[in-house]
């Protein structure tokens, strides 16, 4: 027999190589340490978070830091795929009931495994009476949450949801320890905080026991607030810092000409105008001149002036880049028409237009600039509307509480699907973000109907009858898409913005991002 | 001396009164609602009940007379309260920021002075030479050109192209001190150009004017040396007026830094003070400004008294 010595014992090579083995072996995960863990990732903020708490949503800087600290039962891949954080598995046992399978190895930052007792708390917590938690009223269909075992889970909803599991994923859906507040939460995030000062800096470091191996990559993450955009493009340009959010629309071409910086970018949110509709001698109570407004804007001349040119046009029902459903339709898209414009507000009784104010903000270029070209275009078919831009905080009262006539804003969902216009279009959900007083029961209960059908063709025909409503009853003019970037040095790697509505979760990829 | 201070210190009460007043009614009357802002920054949406339910944790549920009471109150008692969107203690950020912003404004005014004073006294002496044209032009523009055209240019020159020097930001002195002082120059710079334009005109006007005094010819003639005519008897004299201004300049530095420090990110108590504004964190907003208040009201009362120092002829009454 030619291997039997081998059979009986060891020969010479094979010591040698499992002794080389073992000394690559032992040597190697110091290599991959050592390579990781001495670079913090110093990412700028457009702003520093309020406050940081699990559930409540206090604007897209806490989101991101959020996504550092705390994980919920779901996610997104580095693709922007949906995909299992705390759960490793889920199964749908039938369209009321989910149950979902815990990650053995996941752990609390102070060291507790994550239980099902965590998950029920977390949610309950969420769905609480009087809870300010973002996802209340989102998640207010779930019945009831059990824990069937230490690491089984069973979410029961009162109605079939298509998105709960996007709805899951989101940066307020975190789980929390049982036991946690509000102002002190233990989370199961790749880092834990290590210090911060309100107003400056977050200091986040590397949490040793994350679930994923070999993640994160960094050894710690330094948030820094610029309010400034100029400046937060100069900090990165300086080397202050590694990462920008919301890189500055006018920057776009620097960073591509640069040889130093590079960006990743999506078409994401969108930009469009409200109404106030609660008078009802009020033109825009009329839907047919908020039709003409819809025809009179050239929305290119927006994406150019208010965006570098850097945004698509939005002719019609915001269906976000990525949603599973084509929507698009000709016939339920505002192109540029002057004429069709003049001759629906004749039809509506205002051959000569009218006098109105349109509201915006000094705080943010992009609104101010939106607002000056959409009153250009409203000028030439006779609306006179003049311009007020108070700062954003009196701007969101007067969106609040209807003193305007027409609004710009801009906002994106957050999933890429039609669904995630639902709050944006629910008259359950009054608020700054929809046009004053608007209420049409044919699109909440298209948009209800919706969320509750499980049924993929039947799914798409309700938002094929939800983009006709949109067109019809106006309840806001869609402007345009805008890109939303994240530009970074060149020795930043893996890190790659979302596409779609998914553009403020990016920061999930922050796991997979090395400083070299 | 004792009565004049404790009359300047009643004053000084009553006008942090009328200040404290007059900036809680503002804070009323400016629309925004911070429980509002809080839930839906970044344009999020939220619900009624949760702005509510968060209006009361805030204590913005209560009558505007008792909130204003209560103010008065707390106040009267030195205490700040805690910042209605985070829950942090205010007076500690005060304690953590307050010293940045001198920091910034004593490194300026250093600065100012270090340069303003010599080449006002030196244009002074030589009127009309080159050297006086040139700097006058100089400090004529510096005058002119608003804080945050120099701060752009600084950060576009020493940042991005040169990159010798950070855009912005704030390392604490005991974590790096060289990272400290060079993330120092450039708002300090920045800060100190229009004061130091100021402190060179006002020497130099003050320096022309004690020249051609009789006792300056007097002492030039009894044979004292120049250097010594120029220290005792032309500064001494000219230095009544300069500070006088420096010292009111302080005080409106105060204010000006809320651009530098905005525009450099320099986490001063400028900055803290655009934040609380735009959250509408009205209990950070009030004591910040009664902070400052009270900071300009001490500066001028030691100025007062510095004058008397340097000119015994006035007698604090």
């Amino acid at each position: 027999m030619k291997n039997d010595h081998k059979q009986n014992g060891v020969d010479r090579r094979t010591v040698l190589m499992s002794m080389g083995a073992g000394v690559t072996a032992l040597a190697m995960p110091n290599f991959v340490y050592a390579q990781a863990s001495d670079k913090v990732l110093r990412f700028g903020l457009s702003t520093f978070p309020p406050s940081v708490k699990p559930h409540d949503n206090t604007g897209q800087a806490a989101n991101t830091v959020k996504l550092m600290m705390l994980r919920g039962l779901t996610g997104y891949d580095a693709d922007g795929k949906l995909s299992g954080e705390l759960a490793e598995s889920w199964e749908m046992v039938d369209p009321q009931t989910y149950v979902f399978q815990l990650r053995d190895n996941a752990v609390f930052h102070n060291g507790n495994p994550v239980m099902a007792k965590d998950v029920v708390f977390s949610l309950n917590k969420i769905t609480a009476e009087g809870s300010s938690a973002f996802l209340k009223s989102d998640l207010s269909s779930i019945a009831s949450v059990t824990a069937l075992a230490d690491k089984t889970v069973e979410i029961k909803l009162s109605s079939p949801s298509a998105v709960l599991l996007d709805l899951l994923a989101n940066f307020n859906a975190n789980i929390i320890a049982e036991g946690s507040t509000d102002e002190e939460f233990v989370g199961a995030g790749p880092f834990k905080m290590k210090s911060q000062e309100r107003g400056v800096f977050i200091e986040l470091e590397r949490f040793d026991d994350f679930y994923e191996a070999g993640k994160p990559m960094v050894a710690g993450v330094k948030f820094i607030a610029y309010g400034d955009e100029n400046l937060r493009y100069a900090a990165l340009e300086a080397g202050d810092v590694d990462l920008i959010e919301y890189l500055p629309w006018q920057n776009f071409d620097a960073v591509d000409a640069s040889s130093t910086l590079k960006m990743s970018s999506a078409v994401g949110p969108f930009m469009f105008l409200l109404f106030n509709v609660t008078n009802p001698d009020s033109p825009l109570a009329n839907p047919k001149v908020r039709q003409a407004i819809g025809y009179a804007v050239k929305r290119q001349d927006v994406v150019d002036a208010a965006f570098a040119g850097r945004g698509e046009p939005l002719l019609g029902f915001p269906n976000p880049p990525g949603s599973p459903f084509d929507l698009s339709d000709p016939s339920r898209e505002w192109s540029y028409d002057p004429e069709k414009a003049k001759a629906l507000l004749a039809e509506a009784g205002y051959p000569n237009g009218f006098d109105c104010t349109l509201l915006a903000t000094s705080t943010y270029g992009m609104h101010q600039d939106t607002a000056s070209v959409v009153a250009a275009y409203l000028q030439m078919i006779g609306i006179n509307a003049k311009l007020d831009l108070p700062d954003w905080g009196s701007r969101v009262t007067a969106g609040k509480e209807g003193k305007y006539d027409i609004a710009v804003h801009g906002t994106a969902g957050y999933y890429n699907d039609p669904d995630s216009v639902y709050t944006l279009l629910h008259s359950d959900n009054p608020s700054y973000l929809q046009s004053f007083g608007f209420k049409s029961e044919n699109i909440d209960g298209l948009l209800e109907r919706g969320r509750q059908e499980t049924d993929v063709k039947k799914r798409k025909a309700i938002y094929e009858e939800l983009a006709t409503a949109y067109f019809e009853e106006v309840p806001q003019v869609p402007l345009n898409w805008r890109q939303q970037a994240y530009a970074m040095a060149n020795n930043v790697q893996g890190f790659n913005a979302y596409p779609g509505f998914l553009t403020f979760a990016s920061p999930y990829v922050v796991d997979d991002t090395s400083v070299e | 001396m004792t009565a004049f201070l404790l009359r300047r210190s009643l004053a000084a009460l009553v006008m942090l009164l009328v200040v404290g007043t007059i900036i809680f009614s503002l804070l009323i009357i400016v629309p925004g609602d911070p429980a509002e802002l809080l839930l839906t920054t970044g344009g999020g949406t939220t619900t009624p009940e949760a702005v509510a339910a968060l209006r009361e944790t805030m204590g913005l549920d209560q009558p505007v007379l008792i909130q204003y009471l209560q103010f008065l109150g707390d106040t009267l008692r030195l205490n700040f309260g805690t910042s209605i969107i985070d829950g942090t203690e205010i007076s500690q950020a005060i304690g953590l920021r307050l010293p940045r912003t001198l920091e910034l404004i004593a490194a300026a005014a250093i600065l100012a002075l270090a340069i303003g004073i010599p080449s006002g006294t030196y244009a002074a002496l030589r009127a009309g030479s080159a050297f006086d044209v040139i700097t006058s032009g100089i400090m004529a523009l510096l005058t002119s050109v608003p804080v945050f055209v120099v701060g752009t240019l600084f950060i576009y020159v020493f940042a991005q192209i040169l990159k010798i020097l950070p855009a912005g930001g704030y390392t604490a002195l005991s974590d790096d001190p060289a990272a400290h002082f060079r993330a120092l120059i450039l708002p300090a710079v920045s800060v100190s150009l229009n004061l130091m334009a100021i402190v060179f005109r006002m020497t130099r006007a003050s320096v022309l004017e004690m020249r051609s005094h009789d006792w300056v010819r007097t002492a030039t003639a009894k044979g004292l040396r120049r250097k010594l005519v120029i220290r005792r008897h032309i500064l001494r004299n000219a230095m009544g007026p300069v500070i006088t201004v420096v010292g009111l300049q302080l005080g409106i530095l105060l204010g000006s830094t809320v651009l530098v420090e905005f525009v450099y990110n320099w986490p001063g108590l400028s900055g803290l003070l655009v934040t609380a504004v735009e959250q509408r964190d009205y209990p950070t907003v009030r004591a910040i400004i009664l902070t400052v208040a009270a900071i300009f009201i001490v500066i001028n009362l030691a100025i007062d008294i510095l004058y008397s120092v340097l000119d015994p002829r006035i007698r604090l009454k």
